[in-house]
């Protein structure tokens, strides 16, 4: 029996208030409060799980794969460097298999092939300059998949996906196995076991759970039960001090969980590893899934009329803002392709009030959407002026600097990962769904 | 129950609310005695209403109609309101309070009932004497304080009735938890203390739409309410001043009378867009209803609202709020605009929007309709929640 662990580490860099007067400053993130958030988790998670995981790679073995966004690496190199330093030695030391993805963790998947595969192209070019190593496994924003990207990945060259183990896909098999794509048969696809993946990134500190507290050893032994050849165990890296706190004994958990699992009698392993598998069948996605929410489609990003009118504003505006060859617009633009801009103005579960539990920078989802189109306007006369703007930009700059350290004092910060798992959390569909591991009867079926 | 705004006599929230709520208790099979303290209008409500006017001949309309606002210009300016000067509450309010307590006696006596329900200050003089005759729990519904209606300048024997009524409660019913914050501030205790929004009836679906009297194309910003410091209508004028500037099409609407009108005429006069704003002084509900219909948005940037029913109404006419996010009805409905009152910008960023994106319109009204849907914002569902709070005063 294997074991997979991939962990994603993302940071958007999120729009600040932008008003229709804000129009002609090109200041169009909030410094402060990413800078912020960014030192809160890196500080809290990254920093203290990478070094764990660096120790457990040198003495024990351990092997993990990670995701890491490329608007992540660019923050992280200007504003925790150290972080950065403590990820390449941790990949160095082989402890950590790097997974393709988006350089932006973009949609550009589901809008523009073109703008996808450069995104992708972008990334791998991102990934051996940074840490010397070119991923041979592809990772989707959120885990979008469908039959057409499948193949695409395919053309792509990668040989293995991750994707959800959705039980609308997967049916009666269990995610335990290696299978292929329907649409493209030599790529490998490793499904995502969410009831294991969801006992460590949720339920861990609940202590209402009835498994409260979760050891190791534990843990081991249910990955050992669960049946199959590997559990795919994929989740945010801020599961691990961020989501829940290092009082939770989750980095202990960590620390602890490769000597118990090799106790199980279970193998750690890496996606290219697994790829090698043959596959015992395949899945096929006529719809575009996710690993989000109860749906697991795609509608936490593009299900309202603001999020779908965003997103084509946004890329109807790409061939010009190319076109300018202004790096610094282009850059700005593609940070604007980020899925976060879009999870921002869900009104999905706002009628509940549940927005209210998670973190986000706006007060409501018109905000965010208000700000986002106000930039597009920007970015628009920006592109029309063809990047003339340039020489103004610095007087600009430094009094958008002050609206933002103002505008970052007025929240407290959080990661921004807290907020989808605050929602997953919140629905209570899905939380019904998850309540209590999965109990005898389901690892015998698995069986 | 007993009231003190109540058709034909009303100029704000209040009437509304006391509508919605008896005639939500009558249909859920409850009887209700409604007291009002003139002479009633016979056919306003399933109730049976009963008015003190008859039983205290000091009570007449004239005399007491006018603290149903409690205000001094009453929105509706009806013509025996316009006669009552400047002055912020009129000088025989207290004689009217303590008049409508003396017939509370009687009528107490004389209708049997299981809890006594008394709204806002002026009826919890009543409520008390009531409660000395029959010794039956009272429940304080408190729909404004006096805070949310003078703000700086509050009347210290208002105030002290307040909270006097208040303390002497068997039970406190807030509309909001904006509200019940001050309640609790003033020493009663928390667990005392059910919070009941308001409830509206569910949007029709017809979706009556009115054109602009300025122009097909002529994009209407309303702002409903008195125009006092309360409801913020200065930053309403400052914002507009900022949209003008940006969009020479849309047009300003300010519904309502008060204290602040003088200020700001001059003042759109100085910022150069008296041309763009028109004053329409208190409407009538069924113009009032015309304009929500009429207009792109109705903004309230409120400095104080206990809950600010406003919002409903133009919600419940497919019209979005931008709303001041400090007010109680940001508790109850999601998807209004929020602002800070004192951010001008960003209230002139949101009229902006509205008025030229239908997209966030859309987005706005949909998402709204099924908000006030869910039956549960229904006043059926405050009248239970109402019933609720009576259960637990009766123990």
């Amino acid at each position: 029996m294997d074991v997979c662990f991939y962990f994603q580490l993302h940071q958007p860099r999120r729009v600040r208030r932008y008003q229709v007067f804000d129009i002609g400053s090109d200041a169009y993130f909030d410094a402060a409060k990413n800078d912020g958030v960014l030192r809160r988790v890196a500080d809290r998670c990254y920093l203290p799980a990478t070094r764990i995981l660096t120790d457990l790679a040198r003495h024990e073995g351990a092997r993990v794969s990670m995701s890491i966004s490329g608007v992540l690496v660019e923050q992280l190199k200007a504003v925790a460097p150290e972080t950065l330093a403590s990820l390449q030695a941790l990949v160095a030391a082989d402890g950590a298999e790097l997974l393709s993805e988006t350089s932006h963790h973009s949609l550009a998947a589901l809008r523009h092939p073109a703008e996808f595969a450069e995104q992708v192209r972008l990334h791998r070019v991102l990934m051996q300059a940074t840490f010397g190593r070119t991923p041979t496994v592809f990772r989707n924003t959120e885990l979008i998949v469908s039959d057409e990207l499948a193949s695409r990945v395919s053309k792509l060259g990668f040989a293995a996906m991750m994707v959800e183990g959705a039980d609308a896909v997967l049916g009666w098999r269990s995610p335990n196995h290696v299978y292929a794509a329907e649409s493209a048969p030599s790529l490998r696809l490793l499904a995502r076991n969410y009831r294991l993946s969801d006992d460590v990134a949720f339920r861990f500190s609940a202590r209402d759970w009835s498994e409260w507290p979760l050891t190791a050893d534990k843990f081991a032994a249910w990955v050992a039960a669960s049946g199959g050849d590997v559990a795919n165990l994929f989740m945010d890296f801020e599961t691990f001090g961020e989501h829940h706190d290092a009082g939770s004994g989750i980095l202990d958990f960590l620390r602890a969980l490769p000597a118990a699992l090799k106790r199980s009698g279970v193998r750690m392993v890496t996606p290219s590893e697994q790829a090698q598998r043959r596959p015992v069948g395949r899945l096929s996605f006529p719809h575009s899934m996710s690993w989000a929410d109860t749906e697991r489609d795609v509608s936490a990003w593009l299900g309202n009329g603001l999020q779908h009118a965003a997103h084509e504003r946004l890329y109807a505006l790409r061939d010009a803002v190319l076109g300018t060859g202004d790096a610094s617009l282009i850059g700005a633009w593609r940070s604007l392709t980020t899925s976060d801009h879009f999870y921002y103005m869900s009104t999905k579960w706002h009628a509940d009030g549940d927005v209210h539990t998670y973190f986000n920078p706006y007060a409501t989802p018109y905000d965010a959407y208000i700000s986002f189109m106000n930039v597009l306007r920007d970015v628009e006369q920006r592109t029309a002026e063809g990047g003339r703007r340039k020489t103004e930009s610095g007087r600009r700059k430094a009094e958008s600097g002050k609206r933002e350290a103002e505008s970052g004092k007025r929240k407290a910060e959080g990661g921004r990962r807290k907020a989808e798992g605050g929602v997953r959390k919140a629905s209570p569909a899905r939380d019904k769904a998850r309540q209590g591991r999965p109990s005898k009867a389901t690892a015998k079926r698995k069986k | 129950m007993f009231g003190w705004e109540y058709p034909p006599y009303s100029a704000g929230g209040l009437a509304t609310a006391t509508i919605a709520l008896t005639d939500g208790l009558v249909r859920l099979g409850h009887e209700v005695v409604l007291v009002v303290p003139f002479p009633a209008a016979p056919d306003a409500s399933g109730a049976r209403v009963v008015s003190a006017s008859d039983i205290s001949p000091n009570l007449r309309m004239l005399r007491v109609a006018s603290p149903l606002t409690p205000y001094s210009a009453p929105a509706s300016a009806a013509p025996w309101a316009r006669r009552l000067g400047p002055t912020a509450y009129r000088s025989t309010l207290f004689d009217d309070v303590e008049d409508y307590a003396q017939a509370a006696r009687e009528i107490a006596a004389r209708h049997t009932h299981d809890v006594i329900h008394v709204h806002d200050w002026m009826t919890y003089a009543a409520g008390i004497a009531a409660r000395h005759v029959s010794g039956k729990p009272l429940v304080a519904h408190i729909h404004a304080t006096e805070r949310d209606r003078s703000g700086e300048w509050q009347n210290p024997d208002i105030r002290r009735r307040e909270i006097d009524g208040l303390r002497a409660a068997d039970r406190v019913i807030a509309n909001s938890y904006v509200t019940k914050r001050q309640v609790v501030e003033y020493g009663v205790r928390d667990e005392h203390v059910d919070v009941v929004h308001w409830g509206v009836d569910r949007p029709d679906d017809r979706d009556v739409r009115f054109r602009s009297p300025f122009g097909e194309h002529v994009p209407i910003i309303a702002f409903v309410g008195r125009v006092v410091m309360q409801k913020g209508p200065d930053y309403f004028i400052e914002a507009a001043a900022r949209v003008a500037a940006l969009n020479a099409e849309v047009c300003f609407v300010v519904a309502g009378t008060g204290d602040m009108l003088p200020q700001l005429f001059e003042r759109c006069i100085a910022l150069g867009i008296a041309h763009r704003v028109f004053f329409t002084g208190g409407l009538s509900r069924a113009e009032a209803e015309r304009l929500y219909r009429m207009a792109s948005v109705v903004v309230m940037p409120s400095v104080a609202e206990p809950f600010g029913l406003v919002a409903l109404e133009s919600l419940r006419a497919g019209t979005p709020v931008i709303v001041s996010r400090t007010s109680g009805v940001a508790e109850a409905i999601a998807n209004l605009l929020t602002v800070d009152f004192w951010d001008v910008n960003d209230i002139a960023d949101k009229m902006l929007v509205v008025v030229s994106d239908p997209v966030l319109a859309a987005e706005v009204r949909d998402r709204t309709r099924e908000e006030l849907q869910e039956l549960r914002r229904g006043p059926d569902e405050s009248a239970r929640l109402t019933i609720e709070s009576f259960q637990a005063a009766i123990g």
